[in-house]
Parts: structure tokens; sequence; C-alpha cells
């Protein structure tokens, strides 16, 4: 099953704010990259991240190389507009025109969700991209997306569009974005969360709208999971240690309430999300760096 | 003790807002300060976006938008409070808060529902980037101008952006009302006796170039929306400035609320940044969620010492135990640590403004019991 997921040709990963998807997102390509896929990261989130968790420089709007198979690249509003709009309306001059003066500027921030219209036809184009006939640029395009509600509207842009605007080259490709998101044989989201409730919370909401909007969705990624490490006797022994036990006994006590909300927060999520559960330990690792990435990878990989 | 309080900080405002990115713990926050208001006399009502659903079930709220719901005192004697004032609490809904604005400044009923059932206000109404910020202002403005409140606690939504926060309206009326604007779509706007008439097809070369990229329909949808909201602008621009004034005076305070993680403090210093570049002072900035040392507790912390530790104790043969113990103690010094120097960070770069700390509690917070105890660290100036 984990293999299948990197075989698809889009993965879109969201979820709430600081549930750790720029982690997850860096984690996924290395796994695939490690399979000989070649792999692209798209960022569109205002501050680049994966490159810094490679220990690499920010990719910026250029496709860098940042392990061997592995590239990252920050789609940006501006550039990805002028870029989409060129491919569009092909003469420099007219994109000039209608693009590049002050009126229509305003303008354009009144369309609503251009920006992530634009952004995202780019990550699409980066995922249908063909090196020559039948053979795509990349393997595999991973889209690190905005967190929930902003995630949300920006994977739902094409569908909301299309109520709009029905007819021009932006509604035709707007259709054919919203094909390859619905096709669970070439794209699937994942959503990021952390057992805590109203992580959790928002992961079932999300799960359900995406649901709703025919989104078709990978694993669920549970982050920052403690595991049971102390039995009840134990804990009831050491806490009757007086002084010299108090503090590995306070340790305990926070590591099994830790451990508690894990588990609960899986069943809840188990019930609620018909989704197979990933879950990822908390690491304590004082950086986070290219080495907690690649055990992320390495228990993802186990898990897929 | 020479560090202020946060109840004196707090003493007199009319409207404290609780910004911080996502996933924090702005709304727990928001609620105990509204419960520690409440406690001292005040009728307090908080205002939340998104509250964490036992949270609200446990404060009997409903889940219907905009609707003002008093605590029941009731839960308050159960958690052993006697508040002299009283707690009231709401949702924000945003479509509805836009609805009922827009039918609060249209002219008359026929605009207002020419407006309310537009493709493009019912865009900018649910989904458009903004929206949701300046609603949540409009919203507290209406409160505190009623007289209905002592005070107003708000619970922002959570933007990555603090600028999208203070100018969400600023750019939202900058959208609705612009002359450029007006330019542009002015060759679609036929002037007529009764006022403007909408033409079928766009002329002008810009609007030709933009309608290929866009199709024609919606620029029509749009140059639609611009006539049915013809003459409202001063009135949407008017309460914007007032809302601002209102958020710029010594009645409003900001609260920076964060968690002690690397990523959450870059936030936070940003939006403290962001704030300060606008004018407006952070009053106070919360750290959630601190790990408590255990090493505060004394007592080894090395395996072969507990190992002796929980012989004294009567454990025999426990070398596994104290492995684990062992390995747990580090995990968590290891935690404290990082937090300590993350918080430290943040004071170091925010020097004047008063910081005060949470630690992790063991549960989720979801009733007036868990509130208090966050009250008594922020209040109390315990841990």
């Amino acid at each position: 099953m984990a293999s299948a997921l990197l075989d698809r040709r889009l993965l879109a990963i969201t979820g709430k704010g600081g549930t750790g998807k720029s982690t997850i997102t860096a984690a996924l390509a290395l796994a695939a990259s490690r399979r000989g896929k070649k792999v692209l990261v798209c960022e569109v989130v205002a501050n680049e991240r994966v490159a810094n968790l490679f220990g690499k420089p920010a990719s910026g709007t250029e496709i860098r190389l940042l392990l061997p198979n592995l590239y990252s690249v920050h789609v940006r509003p501006r550039e990805a507009m002028r870029e989409y709009a060129l491919m569009i309306l092909k003469y420099e001059t007219l994109y000039k025109l209608a693009f590049e003066n002050a009126a229509a500027r305003y303008f354009l921030s009144a369309a609503p969700s251009l920006a992530e219209i634009v952004m995202l036809g780019k990550v699409w184009w980066h995922a249908t991209q063909e090196e020559e006939r039948g053979k795509p640029r990349w393997d595999l395009v991973i889209l690190d997306a905005p967190a929930t509600g902003h995630g949300l509207t920006f994977l739902t842009v094409p569908e909301v569009f299309l109520q709009l605007v029905q007819d021009g080259p932006l509604a035709r490709d707007m259709r054919d974005m919203q094909s390859l998101l619905g096709n669970p044989d070439t794209c699937r989201t994942c959503i990021v969360t952390l057992p805590e409730e109203m992580p959790a919370n928002e992961a079932i909401e999300l799960h359900k709208a995406l649901k709703a909007h025919s989104l078709p969705q990978g694993p669920l990624f549970l982050n920052g999971c403690f595991e049971p490490r102390f039995t009840p006797q134990e804990r009831v022994a050491v806490a009757r240690g007086g002084p010299a036990l108090a503090a590995a006994g306070e340790a305990a006590d926070n590591h099994e309430a830790r451990a508690d909300l894990s588990s609960l927060y899986a069943s809840v999520l188990g019930k609620s999300v018909d989704l197979p559960l990933i879950k990822i330990p908390f690491l304590f690792d004082r950086v986070f760096n290219a080495q907690a990435i690649e055990k992320v990878a390495g228990i993802i990989e186990g898990a897929l | 003790m020479s560090r202020p309080n946060l109840a004196e900080i707090l003493d007199g405002r009319k409207v404290v807002c609780c910004v911080g990115s996502g996933g924090v713990g702005k709304t727990t926050t928001a609620a105990a300060i509204a419960l520690q208001f409440a406690v001292d006399g005040k009728r307090v009502l908080v205002l939340t976006i998104d509250p964490a659903r036992r949270l609200a079930n446990s404060l009997g709220l409903e889940s219907l938008g905009n609707r003002e719901t008093r605590i029941d005192p009731k839960l308050f004697a159960a958690a052993g409070l006697q508040p002299k004032g009283e707690m009231w609490a709401m949702m924000l809904d945003l479509k509805l808060t836009w609805d009922e604005l827009v039918t609060k400044q249209s002219a008359s009923r026929a605009q207002a529902e020419d407006i309310l059932k537009n493709r493009i206000y019912q865009t900018l109404s649910t989904a458009m980037a903004g929206s949701l910020e300046y609603m949540a202002m409009e919203k507290v403005y209406e409160v505190a101008s009623s007289g209905r409140f002592d005070a107003v606690v708000l619970d922002t939504p959570p933007t990555s952006n603090a600028l999208d926060f203070l100018h969400a309206a600023d750019r939202i009326l900058g959208v609705l009302d612009n002359n450029a604007m007006r330019i542009i779509l002015g060759p679609m706007l036929k002037a007529s006796k009764v006022g403007f008439r909408l033409l079928a097809v766009p002329s002008s070369l810009v609007l030709k170039t933009l309608s290929r990229f866009t199709g024609a329909e919606f620029l029509k949808d749009l140059a639609a929306f611009m006539l049915a909201f013809e003459g409202m602008f001063e009135g949407f621009k008017d309460r914007a400035a007032r809302v601002n004034k209102l958020m710029r005076s010594p009645e409003a305070a900001f609260v920076l609320v964060t968690s002690p993680t690397p990523l959450t403090i870059q936030e936070a210093l940003f939006f403290h940044g962001a704030l300060k570049a606008d004018g407006v002072p952070t009053s106070a900035v919360i750290v959630n969620r601190v790990q408590r040392d255990p090493r505060r507790l004394g007592g080894p912390d090395n395996p072969a010492a507990l190992r002796e530790a929980l012989q004294l104790a009567g454990l025999k043969d426990e070398n596994e135990l104290a492995q684990r113990l062992g390995k747990t103690l580090t995990e968590q010094a290891t935690l404290a640590d990082l937090d300590r120097r993350e918080i430290a960070r943040l004071e170091g770069t925010l020097k004047a403004t008063p910081l005060f700390t949470v630690p992790r509690l063991r549960k989720d917070v979801h009733d007036l019991t868990g509130l208090w105890q966050i009250d008594n660290c922020l209040f109390a100036g315990g841990e």
C-alpha cells in the first residue's frame, strides 16, 4: 500500500498548522527518491522549509537538486502568475498590457483566489510535464499544501473557479486540474495531524470535507506519538520511592499522560476516518535536520 | 515582585485580542482570560472562531453562529467558582456576519438582495482570503460599541501573516472600491438615466485580453457586483476606520500567544514585529505548553543511581526499569532545555514586553476547571 502511495503522480500534504506537514513532505520525498523515483517537492506557503530540512539553502523559484533524485521549488504567486499568463497569452506585450498596468493589478486582486489558481496551476503543470512524448519529467510531485482551512481552499480552487467561470483557457485548465486531483490512480491528498484535541478534530473535519469534494485521500499521518513505557504497578512503586525518585516519577507520569493522549486520539481517528493510519513517533532530536527526516522516512517506508 | 501581572496589564481594556499562529492554544487562552474577567466581576464575551468541540460542549455552547450564549452559572458552581460577573461566549459565523453587515449598510432591501445573491459576493463572503479576519474585527467592533459587555475577548483566526489580520478590511475594501476597477470595467457599464446598465460584451483591448484569461462571464459578474455595491463604500470605509481606531486605542490590548517550538517562536517574533510596524504594541506574550523540567525536583538522573534508589525503595532487580526511567528523564530534560532556549530567544528580542508561561498540562483543557488551572498560572503569578 505504501509503495502504491509513492507510485502516484501527485501527492498533496495538508493538515493543521504546526502538525509537521513539511517534515512528512520531506520524508515522503526522501522515501520515494530512494526507490529511484525522480521527485519534485513544491512548496506554496510564504516560508520555504523543505530545502532547509535537508541542510540546503532555500531553492527559491528555480528548481534545485537537494539530494540524488530529489528536487524542490518554491512556487510564489507573482512569478507563477506571470509564467502562467504568458503560457496562455503567448505574447509578452499583451501580458504587460493586461497584467502590468496598475489598474489591472487591482482588478486581479479582486478575482477570487487568483493567487491560488496560478500556484496550483504551476504545480499541476509540473505534475503533467513531459520530457518527451509519454515520458513524464517527474515520477512524483509532492505538494506541501497550506494548512487546513486554506489547504482546502487551495485544493478546491478548480471547483470553486468553475462555478464562476465556464469558458476561456483558464476554465479548460481548471477542468484538467480537477480531473487530475480527483483521480485516485494519479493523485492522493494526505492529512497530517497530532494526538491532541484540536488537530485531531480538524483532521476529521478535513477528511470529511475532502471526501465531500471527491478528492481521493492517502493514509493519515499521526505525528508526535508516544508509546506506553511503564505499567501502572511500576508507576505506583516509583511514586512510593521518595525524594530520590521524585524527578523520575514525574517524568514517567508525563510520559504516560502523553502516551494516553496518543492512544486516545489514534482510536478517535481510527473510528471517524476510514483511512490507514501511520503513526510517527515523537522525536527528541535537539536539532531537526536531515537525520530526523531519515528516521521519519524509515518509519514511513516500514509502514508502507 | 517587579514583574507586572497580567490582571494589571488587562485592567480596563474593552477589547482583548489573542493573536498568534495556529495550534498554539489561542482559543483556550482567550477563554481563560474571559473566565478571569468574569470571576473578577466583569460582564465579558469571548468571541471565538472555531473552538475545541469538547470545550464548547462542556460550556454548554450551541454550534449555532453569532448567538451570544451565557455560560450557565451552575457550571461555575460545579467548578468551585463564584464569579462576580458573567461569562458569555459566541461562535463567529463568517457568512452571517457579512450578510448582516451588507443588510445594515444597504440603502434599500432591493440593493441588499442584489448583493446577497451575486456570485462574486458569495465567494467573497465565504472563501476570500482575509474575509474571516475582517469580519472578526467587524463583530468585535459591533459588540464593543453596543455597550452590552464590559469587555470582549477575541480568539483570532489562525493567520500566518499578521498583516492580513490588521489590514484585512483595507484590503477587501480596496478590492470592492477602487477607481482602477471602474476604469477597467467602465466600458461594460453604460451610464443611463437610472444609473449604470450592464453591457454584455467587453469592448476595450485590456478587457478583451483579461476575458481571454478569466472568461467573459466572470467580468460580467464582477461588473454586476460593482454596480450592486454602488454607494455603499462610504459606509463600509467609515466603519472600518472606526474599527481601526478602536484597535489602536488604549481600550484594546493585543496578547500574543505562542508555544515554545522553534517554528511558532519564529512566527511569534514575526507577528510582534508586524504589529509594531503597524503602531500596535503587544501588551503581553503568553507561552503555552512549556515542558516543566523534572530535574527541578532533584534526585539522580543516571540509570545506575536510579537503580540504587529503586533498590532503597524496596524494588529489587529493577535494572531494566532504571534504564527506562533514565531514558524518560533525559528525554524530558531535553524538551525542557529546548523550551527554555526558545523562551530565552523570545525574551531577548521582546525585552520590554511582559512574558507569561503556562506549563504543558497532562490533559486537554475542556472545562472551567481546566481554564481556571490556566488562570492560576497566568494571573496568580505561580507555575
